[in-house]
């Protein structure tokens, strides 16, 4: 059978079992055991690879970022985050929604998970909402679009995994992230205020108040000062700076401000257990699927493909990524999509001369969108789930968002000096940059 | 409610065998002791730098607690149907329909641990020819984790086909009990008494 067929019947298995309701690492080793049988692969190598794929250093990062954000929730510490938001942006036309953006630009500092982010805002900023007269479409719409920021900015967990695999510096993914963050952060404020509903009318916050929220707020607000700092001294790596930030919590935090939840720190710590296993077997699986994508050469296929029509132009080589991204984004997880196809980017990266960094950055955006968009937009289901709309629904409300989307990615490929202006002035090793001879500065690639 | 009791997943509750109930505590409980020596390993491993001692053997012992983890979770995860999922066709199905699509779900999940179990196995049987730094300890002590996790899935697995055939994979279920969240209104309240002087 023609490689170009198997990879076709790897893909059908794939995505015939995942949509069937057969886990996706399931559907994913399903798919490659096919591959392989046809291809005439040995099947054990295939588990080896399933291996190879969780057994980095860098990933064991997740773990611990998943662990902040599970200790984060469930101690409810991150009500006194809610409510530093509040009397910061709750006055402004908008009311409860700019609230929202302004609680997952500081709550993705900590969680670096979009599902966590997802869950957390639509327990705590959910009913609220809805009481305040919120369309249960809207609420799941900006609190779905809203969580997306925590896949760009630190600590992203997409950013560990896409720097692990593709051997890009994740701190300065973590920093590039910072620019398109942010745009969408003010992207989605500034669409609530002339475009969203305009909410229930409050008094701007005496500064007193603002004092007390941010005093309230403190010290889970030191989590993202840790990791960053952490990371951007050098003195830690992300997986180090994670275990600080889980100290902090258990040591500081909660004690000062849950004692009560002190005896369920146990299970926090079962729970985050099982739940860091979940992205990671499919990291494995994905590992397995995407080296028979290279094996089969299916990405020096697409990638010919690409150059073929782009030419050496890396505006319009990225282009066409995002938009394959775009479309595998809305059937698969932003995970397994990263895995599998950092060969075919690997290859477009060298062929187009592209920083490292600003075409990881510029595809984590993609992926963040991705999780937006039908069939599969991962969070703006959970966010329907949970605020109790049907998807469609909310769909509907989320498709005028798409524009601040739309926008941060087309200003991310184009304007890459922006993108990668912070991780240059932080570490500039990290964007290809190395020390002038003369040992004054850094001489950096244009 | 004692965490044991919360360890425990109470959903579909009619695929599940009682017995196996003790299973998926102690896993969950294996989990939660991985979870924490590794972050206890790497904590050392900070320590042990800063102070200039490094314990060298600490990142070793890390990624094996690391890798059974994973594997050892997503076993359990499959009790729990806790795993990524691309959608739920079945779950909009009902009848005759709804029991072949459950099936033909359990049975590619049957053949995929199989592989893990027999392919896993060869790769642990390769295993004792390399040897991991700086104990020497062959790196079979870590490829057995993945036919553990075959076995685990497997019978997890074949419990959700028995009883699903037996009884029917179409169950009500009542509504999930939420964590206890204040929400954010709650504690605006109270903040703003508090900032009253």
């Amino acid at each position: 059978m023609s490689p170009p067929l198997i990879l076709g019947v790897m893909t059908f298995c794939f995505l015939f079992f995942g949509y069937l309701g057969v886990p996706v690492p399931f559907s994913l080793m399903a798919g490659v055991f096919v591959g392989a049988i046809l291809a005439d692969v040995s099947l054990a190598a295939i588990i080896q690879k399933v291996f190879d794929g969780v057994d980095s250093e860098a990933l064991l990062a997740i773990p611990f970022f998943l662990l902040v954000g599970e200790l984060m929730s469930s101690a409810n510490v991150v009500v006194r985050i809610a409510n530093l938001s509040l009397s910061l942006v709750g006055h402004i036309r908008g009311g409860l929604s700019q609230v929202v953006v302004v609680f997952s630009m500081f709550f993705s500092e900590m969680s670096g998970s979009t599902t966590a982010d997802v869950a957390v805002m639509s327990r705590a900023l959910g009913g609220p909402m809805k009481r305040e007269g919120y369309s249960p479409a809207f609420i799941a719409a900006i609190i779905a679009s809203a969580s997306t920021i925590a896949a760009l900015v630190p600590p992203s967990i997409t950013a560990v995994v896409y720097g692990a695999v593709g051997n890009v510096s994740i701190a300065g993914l973590f920093m590039a992230g910072v620019v398109p963050g942010l745009m969408i952060g003010f992207g989605l404020m500034i669409y609530c205020y002339f475009f969203g509903p305009s909410g229930m009318q409050k008094p701007r916050a005496p500064l007193r108040q603002v004092v007390f929220a941010a005093g309230d707020a403190a010290l889970p607000l030191m989590i993202p000062v840790i990791l960053l700092g952490g990371i951007l001294t050098g003195y830690f790596t992300p997986t180090e700076a994670g275990v600080v930030a889980v100290i902090w919590i258990i040591v500081v935090v909660i004690p000062a401000l849950n004692r009560g939840h002190i005896k369920n720190i146990p299970y926090d710590f079962c729970l985050a257990g099982l739940i860091f296993s979940l992205p990671l077997i499919t990291i494995g699986a994905a590992n397995a699927f995407g080296w028979m994508l290279a094996y089969l050469h299916g990405a020096s296929v697409i990638a010919d493909w690409i150059v073929s029509l782009a030419g050496n132009d890396p505006h319009l080589m990225m282009l066409l990524l995002v938009l394959l991204f775009t479309v595998v984004g809305d059937f698969i997880e932003p995970v397994p999509t990263i895995i599998i196809f950092m060969p075919l980017v690997n290859t477009l990266t060298q062929a187009g001369d592209i920083n490292g960094v600003h075409m990881g950055v510029v595809l984590i955006a993609t992926l963040a969108f991705g999780l937006i968009t039908p069939p599969y937009g991962l969070v703006l289901l959970m966010a329907s789930k949970f605020v109790g709309v049907s998807f469609s629904k909310a769909l509907r409300a989320a498709l005028p968002i798409y524009v601040v989307f739309l926008v941060t990615i087309t200003f991310t490929i184009y304007f890459p000096k922006v993108v990668l202006w912070l991780p240059k002035q932080v570490i500039p090793e990290s964007v290809g940059c190395f020390k002038a001879p003369g040992g004054t500065g850094y001489i950096c690639p244009n | 409610m004692a965490i044991a009791d919360k360890l425990v997943l109470q959903r579909q509750r009619h695929l599940k065998w009682q017995s196996f109930d003790k299973l998926e505590l102690a896993l969950m409980i294996v989990c939660g002791v991985l979870c924490f020596g590794f972050s206890l390993f790497v904590t050392c491993d900070i320590v042990t730098r800063t102070i200039g001692h490094p314990w060298l053997w600490l990142q070793e012992a890390t990624s094996t607690l690391f890798i059974y983890a994973i594997f050892i979770g997503s076993a359990v995860a499959t009790r729990r149907n806790d795993h990524l999922y691309l959608t739920a066709i079945s779950e909009a199905m009902h009848g005759t329909p709804r029991l072949i699509v459950e099936i033909i779900i359990r049975i590619a999940v049957l053949g995929v641990a199989f592989c893990l179990i027999w392919f896993g196995y060869l790769n642990y049987l390769r295993g004792f020819g390399s040897f991991r730094l700086p104990s020497g300890t062959p790196i079979a002590s870590l490829y057995a984790a993945i036919p553990l996790s075959g076995v685990l899935i497997a019978l997890f697995t074949v419990e959700q086909l028995v009883n699903g055939v037996r009884n029917g994979f179409d169950h009500p279920e009542p509504p999930e009990i939420d964590r206890d969240m204040p929400s954010v209104d709650a504690t605006v309240a109270r903040a703003v008494t508090r900032a009253q002087p």
